[in-house]
Formats: C-alpha cells, sequence, structure tokens
C-alpha cells in the first residue's frame, strides 16, 4: 500500500518538474523547489531535498538533461533543462494525471461535494 | 526504450560512484546556501536562516542515500562488497579455503573429465549440417539389433529413396598402405559408398566429393578417386594447391585426389578421423588379396547411416524399413534357405537417430563409463557433504557475530547472501580449478579406454555442453554446501546468543543433529566407494593374477603387414623362416616365432571339428604357427612333437590340439597319429598335444583349441604377427625389427610392435579404467572424511574450551577428556560405517558383472574397508582430542 502511495506522489513530482522547467526554461534545483512551493501555496508540504531523486530519474530516463553553470547569486549550480523527449513527455504525463484526476474526481465527487 | 536508457546511465554510475558523489555534495551544499540567502534576506538571524533552511530541506543524509541508490545498482555493489568481503574470510583461513577448493575441484573435476567421455562418445552431435535427420540403419533377427551389414543388402538398400535422401555404407577403421617416397606407410582410411558424402552434406576444401559415380567397379574413366582429409593434405602434399589431379599409390595401385575435406569434417563415426576417404567399390584392390565384396552376403562389414527426407520422422522410416525388409533379403540374398529363416526369425531393417553418427565403442564402453559417472556422483556428494558439513562448524562460530548484525537491523536475506556468496566463491575456484584438471584426466582415461583400438580417438574437447555440465553442477554444488549453513547460522535470535555465547555455562548442544546426520552421511559415502574400489581392485588383481597358460612377461609382438608385397606361397613361407632367424641374432632376443592369432588381442578364428568319437562337430579356437611356438610362449608341450619348417603343404596337413580339444574330440583315448576332420572335409593328422591357453579373454577359460602350422595354410599372402621372447629393454628391438624388415622386404609397412603385457593390460581396459578411478576415488574420499571429521571436530572443541577447563579444573583426567572428545566422532563413524555397510551390501550387486573371481560380498574387502575407514577416523579424531587434553584450566577460565 505504502508504496502505491509513493508512486503516485513520485508521478505527481516528475510532472511538477516538468511542468516547472516548460514554463520557466533551465533552473537550478533549489529554484525548482521553491517554484513548486510558490504555484502550490501551503497545499503540498514537501522536504525540498525529495526534488534530487526525482530530478535523478528524470535525468535517467533522459526527459531532462542537467548542465553546471553559475547562479544568479553568483554561485556554481547545477541547472536542469527540458530536452526534446522531456517536452513531448510532459504531453503524455499530462494526459495520464488529467485521466487519473478525472477518475478520483469522480470516485469523491458524491460524498466529499463540500470540499469541493 | 525508457528502461534501457536508465539501465546505461546506472550502469556508467557504477563507474563514477566518486565523481557523481562530489557532485551531489555540492549541488545539496548549492541548494542549502541558496536557501540561507533567501532567509537572510527576508531578515532572519544567520543562525536562524541556517536552521530553516535544513529543516525545509528535509534529512540531507537520507536524501543522499535515497539518491545513491536510485543512481547506481545498489544489488550488484552489495554483491561486489560481499565479494569483496568474501575474499577477506577466505584468505584469512587459507587452510579451510585450500582443502574446501582442492575437495571441490577434485569432484567436479572427475565429473567433468568423465562427462567429457560421455560427450564425446554419446552426447556430441557430428560436424555435418541438420545432423538431426541422419539415421544409423540397424537390423533386428529375434535377438537385440545389430548394425553391420554385407554388401548385397547395402545395395538392395541404396536404391530405396522413398524416405532418404540419402543411403551410405562405410567401413572406417582400416589401414591404407600407401606409397612414399620411401617405402609403404600404413595411414588411416575409410570406404565409402557413392552417396556417403551427399548425407554428410559436407563442402570440399577443394576440388570435389566422391559421388556415385565414383562408387562403380573400376571407378570414374580416370580409375578411382579419393578425397583426403585438410590433415593429410597439410602433411602428405605439404598443403600443395595443385592437389586435385595428383596420383597417390594405395595398395600398389594408382588412385587420383580428386577433393580435399576441411578440418572440421570427420566422417560419420565421432571415434574415427580417416585420412583418405575411398569409393567403396576399390575395396577388392585396397583389400587385396581380400575381397569382401566377392564374398556377397557372407561378409559383414558395412556400416549405414542415411539422411531422411525433411518431413520423415524416424518411427515412419523405421516402418517403410520394416515393410521393405523381405523384398530387400530377397533381392540380396541368393541362399533360400537363409531367406527362409530369416523370414521365420522375423528378420527386417530398422533405423535408429544418428545425430551423432555410429561408432562401435558405445557398446564397449557405455556400462563403464556409467559406473565411474555414479562413483564420480558419489565423489562429488562426499565432497559436498563434507563442506557443508565444515562450513556448518564454521558459521558456528560466527553465529554471535552474524546474530549481532540481525539485531542491529541486516535482515537474514541479506546475511544469507552474503554467507552464499563465500559459498559461491568456494564453487567458482573448485570449478575454475576442477575445469583446468578435467583435461587431463580425460586424455588419460580416452588412452586407457581406447588400449587396443589403434586408430580411434575419444575427441574430449571441452564444449559448450560441457561447460554447461560443469556450470549446472557447480550452482547444485553451491547451494548444497551453502544453504544449509548459511541457513542455520542465522536462525538463532540475538538474545539467546549473548547470553550463551561461548561460555562454559552453555547448555550441551543438544540441536546438532543436522552437522552429525551429514557427517555420518559422507562417512557411509567413503565406505560405499572404498568397497566400490576394494572390490573392482581386487577383481583385477586377481585378473592379472589368472594363469593364462602361456608365459607373457617378455613376450612383443611384431605385427608384420605381407599382403601387398610380392611373395606367396612356398616363397613366403621360406621369407618368414629367414625373417624369424635374422630376428633370434638381435640382441636380448632369447626366441622367435610366428602366430595368425594374438591371444586375448580381442580377434578370434574358429571353426568346427569332429572325429568318430566326438560325434559332434566342436567349436574350436584356432591359431597358425610357426615351429617353436610353444617354447617361445612357455605353453607346456605334454604329448607329441612340434611343428618344423619341412612340415609342406606336400607332407599331409598337421594338427596339434590343446588338452580341452584332445579330451573333447578323444575321450579316454591317446590322440597321436589320429585323425580330426574339419567342417568342410579336410583332414588333419594330431601330431600333438599342448597345454591349455586363455584365447578369448582372461576371463573366459581357455576354449578348445588347436595349431595349424603356418606352413601348411593355403590362405593367400598371410600376414604374421612375429613373437619373440625377449630378455632386457624392449626399445632397441623396435629400432632394430624396423631396419631388418625394411632391408628384407622393401614393399612392407614397417611393423608395428606391441608388447603382451600392453595386449593384456588393453584386453581389460575398462576393468582398469574402472578400477584406477574407484582406487582414485577411495583415497580422495578416505582423506576428505578424515580432514571433515578433523575439522568439524576441531571447532566443536575449540568451542568447548572453557567446559572443558572447568571439567579439568573439577577434576578429571586427561584420559577422560580424550574419551569425551573423541566419543563425539566414535558415534557418527560408527553409525556412518553401519549405514554404509548396508548400502554397500544393497547396491554391490550392480557391480557383479565388472567383477572376476571376486564375490560382491568378499568378507575380505568388506572388513578391510570397515577396518581402513575406522582407522582414518580415529586419527582424524584423536588430534582434536589429545589437543583438548592439553587445555591449561588456568588459561581457559581465565578467558570466561
Amino acid at each position: 500500500m505504502g508504496e502505491t502511495k509513493s508512486d503516485v506522489l513520485q508521478g505527481t513530482l516528475d510532472l511538477m518538474v516538468l511542468k516547472t522547467l516548460e514554463s520557466m526554461g533551465p533552473l537550478h534545483g533549489y529554484g525548482i523547489a521553491r517554484r513548486i512551493e510558490q504555484v502550490s501555496g501551503d497545499a503540498l508540504s514537501l522536504n525540498q531535498g525529495t526534488i534530487y531523486p526525482a530530478l535523478l530519474r528524470l535525468e535517467q530516463r533522459g526527459w531532462i538533461k542537467s548542465e553546471w553553470g553559475t547562479s544568479e547569486s553568483n554561485r556554481r549550480a547545477k541547472f536542469y533543462a527540458l530536452t526534446r523527449i522531456g517536452h513531448k513527455q510532459i504531453e503524455e504525463e499530462t494526459e495520464n494525471w488529467e485521466r487519473v484526476a478525472a477518475t478520483m474526481a469522480r470516485f469523491l465527487a458524491p460524498s466529499n461535494a463540500r470540499s469541493n | 526504450m525508457d528502461w534501457i536508457r536508465v539501465l546505461f546511465s546506472r550502469c556508467i554510475a557504477l563507474f563514477r560512484r566518486q565523481a557523481q558523489d562530489a557532485d551531489l555534495e555540492e549541488e545539496l551544499r548549492t541548494h542549502i546556501e541558496l536557501a540561507v540567502e533567501e532567509n537572510l534576506k527576508r531578515g532572519l538571524s544567520a543562525q536562524e536562516a541556517r536552521t530553516a533552511a535544513l529543516r525545509r530541506f528535509g534529512g540531507v543524509t537520507q536524501i543522499k542515500e535515497t539518491y545513491r541508490v536510485q543512481r547506481g545498482m545498489p544489488f550488484l555493489e552489495q554483491i561486489v562488497r560481499d565479494l569483496r568481503y568474501g575474499c577477506r574470510q577466505l584468505w584469512r583461513s587459507p587452510g579451510f579455503t585450500l582443502t574446501a577448493v582442492l575437495t571441490l575441484a577434485l569432484g567436479l573435476g572427475a565429473n567433468t573429465a568423465i562427462f567429457s567421455l560421455v560427450n564425446a562418445l554419446l552426447l556430441r552431435p557430428l560436424p555435418v549440417p541438420h545432423a538431426e535427420q541422419l539415421a544409423v540403419l540397424n537390423f533386428v533377427e529375434g535377438r537385440s539389433p545389430d548394425q553391420t551389414f554385407n554388401e548385397p543388402m547395402f545395395r538392395a538398400l541404396e536404391k530405396r529413396h522413398e524416405v532418404f535422401e540419402d543411403v551410405a555404407a562405410f567401413v572406417d577403421d582400416q589401414y591404407f598402405q600407401v606409397r612414399s617416397g620411401s617405402g609403404v606407410v600404413k595411414v588411416h582410411g575409410a570406404l565409402v559408398s557413392g552417396q556417403f558424402f551427399s548425407a554428410m552434406e559436407t563442402a570440399p576444401l577443394m576440388g570435389r566429393v566422391l559421388t556415385p559415380e565414383d562408387d562403380r567397379p573400376g571407378g570414374t574413366s580416370g580409375g578411382f578417386g579419393v578425397v583426403i582429409s585438410e590433415g593429410f593434405w597439410k602433411t602428405w602434399f605439404n598443403g600443395a594447391p595443385d592437389v586435385v589431379g595428383r596420383k597417390l599409390v594405395i595398395a600398389n595401385a594408382p588412385f587420383t585426389v580428386v577433393g580435399v575435406m576441411p578440418k572440421q569434417f570427420i566422417g560419420a563415426d565421432p571415434t574415427e578421423r580417416p585420412e583418405i576417404y575411398a569409393p567403396l567399390w576399390s575395396e577388392p584392390v585396397i583389400d587385396a588379396p581380400y575381397n569382401n565384396i566377392a564374398a556377397g552376403f557372407h561378409a559383414w562389414w558395412l556400416e549405414i547411416i542415411v539422411r531422411r527426407k525433411p518431413g520423415v520422422t524416424l518411427e515412419q522410416a523405421n516402418a517403410a524399413l520394416a515393410a521393405a525388409s523381405n523384398a530387400v533379403i530377397e533381392e540380396a540374398v541368393p541362399d533360400a534357405k537363409w531367406i527362409m529363416r530369416a523370414e521365420a526369425h522375423h528378420f527386417r531393417f530398422g533405423a535408429e537417430p544418428g545425430s551423432i553418427g555410429y561408432s562401435e565403442f558405445r557398446s564397449h564402453f557405455v556400462k563403464p563409463l556409467m559406473v565411474v559417472m555414479v562413483l564420480c556422483g558419489a565423489m562429488l556428494l562426499l565432497a559436498c557433504l563434507n563442506l557443508a558439513s565444515l562450513l556448518m562448524a564454521r558459521s558456528a562460530a560466527r553465529e554471535r557475530e552474524l546474530a549481532t548484525r540481525l539485531a542491529m537491523g541486516a535482515t537474514r536475506r541479506r546475511l544469507v547472501q552474503q554467507l552464499m556468496v563465500e559459498s559461491g566463491l568456494i564453487g567458482l575456484m573448485g570449478t575454475a580449478a576442477g575445469l583446468l584438471a578435467a583435461p587431463t584426466v580425460s586424455h588419460a582415461l580416452a588412452a586407457v579406454l581406447l588400449g587396443r583400438f589403434r586408430t580411434a580417438v575419444l575427441d574430449t574437447t571441452q564444449d559448450l555442453r560441457v561447460y554447461g555440465f560443469a556450470a549446472a553442477t557447480a550452482i547444485a554444488v553451491v547451494l548444497l554446501i551453502g544453504l544449509a549453513p548459511a541457513l542455520r547460522a542465522t536462525a538463532k535470535n540475538l538474545n539467546e546468543q549473548i547470553k550463551q555465547g561461548t561460555h562454559a555455562a552453555s547448555v550441551r548442544e543438544r540441536r546438532s543433529l543436522l552437522p552429525r546426520a551429514l557427517m555420518s552421511l559422507e562417512v557411509a559415502l567413503a565406505l560405499v566407494l572404498v568397497v566400490g574400489a576394494g572390490l573392482l581392485a581386487t577383481s583385477v588383481v586377481r585378473l592379472y593374477g589368472t594363469g593364462l597358460g602361456f608365459d607373457a612377461k617378455g613376450l612383443v609382438n611384431l605385427d608384420l603387414d605381407m599382403h601387398k608385397q610380392a611373395l606367396d606361397g612356398d616363397a613366403l613361407v621360406r621369407w618368414y623362416s629367414a625373417y624369424g632367424e635374422a630376428l633370434s641374432h638381435l640382441p636380448g632376443v632369447r626366441g622367435v616365432t610366428f602366430q595368425s592369432v594374438t591371444p586375448l588381442s580381442g580377434s578370434a578364428w574358429t571353426d568346427q571339428f569332429q572325429t568318430p568319437l566326438s560325434g559332434s562337430n566342436q567349436r574350436m579356437y584356432l591359431n597358425a604357427v610357426a615351429p617353436a611356438y610353444f617354447q617361445t610362449m612357455h605353453i607346456p608341450q605334454l604329448e607329441g612333437r612340434d611343428f618344423q619348417w619341412n612340415d609342406t603343404p606336400t607332407s599331409g596337413r598337421k594338427i596339434i590340439l590343446n588338452e580341452t580339444a584332445a579330451k573333447a574330440l578323444f575321450p579316454g583315448q591317446n590322440p597321436l597319429g589320429q585323425t580330426v576332420t574339419q567342417r568342410n572335409g579336410t583332414s588333419f593328422e594330431v601330431i600333438g598335444v599342448v597345454g591349455d591357453v586363455r584365447y578369448k579373454s582372461i576371463q573366459q577359460s581357455a576354449p578348445a583349441g588347436a595349431y595349424e602350422p603356418l606352413t601348411q595354410n593355403n590362405e593367400r599372402k598371410p600376414s604374421y604377427q612375429a613373437v619373440v621372447r625377449l630378455e632386457g629393454s624392449v626399445a632397441p628391438l623396435a629400432g632394430a625389427a624396423r631396419i631388418l624388415t625394411a632391408r628384407m622386404a622393401t614393399d612392407v609397412p614397417p611393423p608395428v610392435m606391441t608388447t603382451m603385457s600392453t595386449v593384456l593390460d588393453a584386453s581389460i581396459s575398462s576393468e582398469r579404467m574402472m578400477a584406477m578411478m574407484a582406487v582414485f576415488f577411495a583415497v580422495c574420499a578416505l582423506l576428505v572424511t578424515a580432514i571433515g571429521l578433523y575439522g568439524t571436530l576441531a571447532y566443536a572443541t575449540a568451542r568447548r574450551t572453557s567446559e572443558i577447563g572447568i571439567r579439568m579444573a573439577l577434576g578429571a583426567r586427561r584420559a577422560q577428556v580424550v574419551e569425551l572428545v573423541f566419543r563425539e566422532n566414535a558415534w557418527v563413524a560408527a553409525g556412518g560405517s553401519l549405514a554404509g555397510l548396508a548400502i554397500a551390501l544393497l547396491t554391490s550387486r550392480a557391480l557383479a558383472s565388472f567383477l572376476y573371481g571376486t564375490s560382491v560380498h568378499d568378507p575380505w574387502v568388506l572388513v578391510g574397508s570397515v577396518a581402513a575407514l575406522t582407522l582414518i577416523a580415529s586419527a582424524a579424531s584423536l588430534v582434536p582430542a589429545l589437543r583438548a587434553s592439553r587445555i591449561d584450566p588456568i588459561q581457559a577460565l581465565r578467558a570466561e
């Protein structure tokens, strides 16, 4: 059970990272984490560190690539950017997620209308 | 596609661990610093900014660990770590490691060696395309199938193509006499029928193969063609590019080389390597003065191999052959009575799988090889039991360490994996050592087995099948030796373990039944092996001790090949006489004579004789011999006289009987001067009676036999063996005889020299091989068992040091301590011996057919085996017992 839950979370995080890179362009790990926090507001309480295994996972799949560069405050930082495969993948992942979300919504709608 | 990229990147990561660790380190540091910077901007103090940043980040170490696990291949890295750890562990106890590896190498090496022989003989397909379509023909006439055919039957079968693409006959254990610049040389050759090469589907290296056009009386318009092997092309023709079209003089007749076959082509018999392939129809030329083709259906000399049409199953082929049987024999056999008898006995042709070709050795060697294979298996099992026991004793000493690790959070699976990696390392090293040693062993065994068959080879090259066998065996072995100790060692919980430790207070372990059972089983197996070896060895000793009727020691045979030279009749007899005379002047020669058949060589010449007294025909084993034969062989002349060189064909046919024959043909009478009649009507006068001689084999008692003088032999150009009674070294005779032969007869190949003791050895090659292997295994089994008994007891005693110390402090005497320790193994050994004796009594019956003059329950062997085992076990157990008795109680208690 625990594994299934984290899988969903993983996929979610992956998609957030991909969307962030799509909208913001190349970004370092801290930037990505901050952006996700900002966009999600307080809804998501996430340890920033978990971003790194997600980044590694995406990089291993070849969806993003990384490069050392210099940050706005002149620090050496690793910058992540979408690859061509990554761009294509976003579409697919988004569809997947929407399908899951829609299904979940259908399950939750009748009994949980109040919180919607 | 994704997973390939992931795997690839993980593989890369394996090799860049340090660089990537540094990268990650820096990346995370940057992250924290950026966060601190932002917090500072928001007005937090330096301390607060840092704490907040770290809190937001989460556990740095956990993230790093997760990252690393995901980055590389944790399982592989773990294995590598275990391997390193295992190597260190093994390195730390070199004595144990060496014993373990050697024991395994022995077991695995022997098994692989025997398997290589089995592979060569029974498993490896012929190196031809679609070998699975091949089949070997046989015929059944009541009894078991026979694969040897006569020429007319083959020619009748050859025309039938309903189910077969090709039907080919061959005979490939022949020597061709090929003329070279300096004389005549014997070359291993094969006679093959027209469709042989199309059945083999192998393209020639040069020129062409033989076809049905070559296999005709007289051959093609250019005479007979031959195909040669690549090896022969390179040695005989020095690899000349224009070899096709060159001439070879075989048996004084010209043959034309039409093609060269590539190296991998070995013909249809995996145990022969012919160098020249000649058409079947050239047999009368090559075999002159004999002629198997002219002998028609009386000469059974051909093997038949066929290629089935695609889609034709063996069952369909068998059905077709059975249906055609009567038609074929009616076409092939001109003897109506023979046909009637054959049909009454349901004579029918059949086909058996032929992908592995045909070899006459299968029937000889399969049973002995299976016996040795079983011995090998037992030896390997024994080695495994031994190692399992030792590993168990060893890991018992590590139980505390393992229990602590379990308590600290290591999973049991993880620990078992680590212990198994250690066993795997031992297995790997043992297998490697075994594989290295195996070829030598299989070569030696092949040489012993093939003894008398000069042209035969057993190709024991290690191929994929052998490696597969070794790998499968090794895996089974590792599981066998490793799993039980690993599971046991990790079974205890820490609580129990820490309470007990190695303290004297610990209760004597009652649960150690498994190690004792293993050791007992090992002892039992060792006893079975020793009994088996004892029986086989006793049998061989008795074989060698059997009175043969002649004195084999110092006898040397010179095989002369006189078929193809010009002399015949009286002139040839005079030549033999002169040759014998010349030989007798060579140094060390005490007597010279000639014989047509070497006793115990496997060949035989028989005929039926009768006398008015004997009534019916008596089957007798014959030999044509020269004067002084009995004197030279040391066969006692009981009555009458010997042959003389002047017993010519015109002076009346003479015969000398052996004792058994004299009794059978002339019961209660003096045979001298009387007449015996051969089945064909020829009469002989009995001029002497001599002692009996074992003729067919050492095992079979001397048959009724008779000797004819070679001076009266009416065979054409007979070849005899010179029999030399020699004093001193054999080696100089070979060279001298070669020179002498070359001087006295130019067209004769150099004589092949064999000592009679070699003939004896070869006649019992299977028995010898089995006994040699069995004795070797028995010695190893005793040794391994001794090591096992010693090792396990030594470990167990070491753990009882404190207990023994207390006992001694409380007044136990040394003898009592010795007894205490010794008793542990005594039970194991006694139990094992009893079980082993029971198994041996039940299973030794399987050896009965291989034993000569030895009962399967030979009391001396049984008693001797138990005694040997007891002695070894006692010696192995006494050492730890004595060591225990020297424990210093003060020191032992201080360690408490």
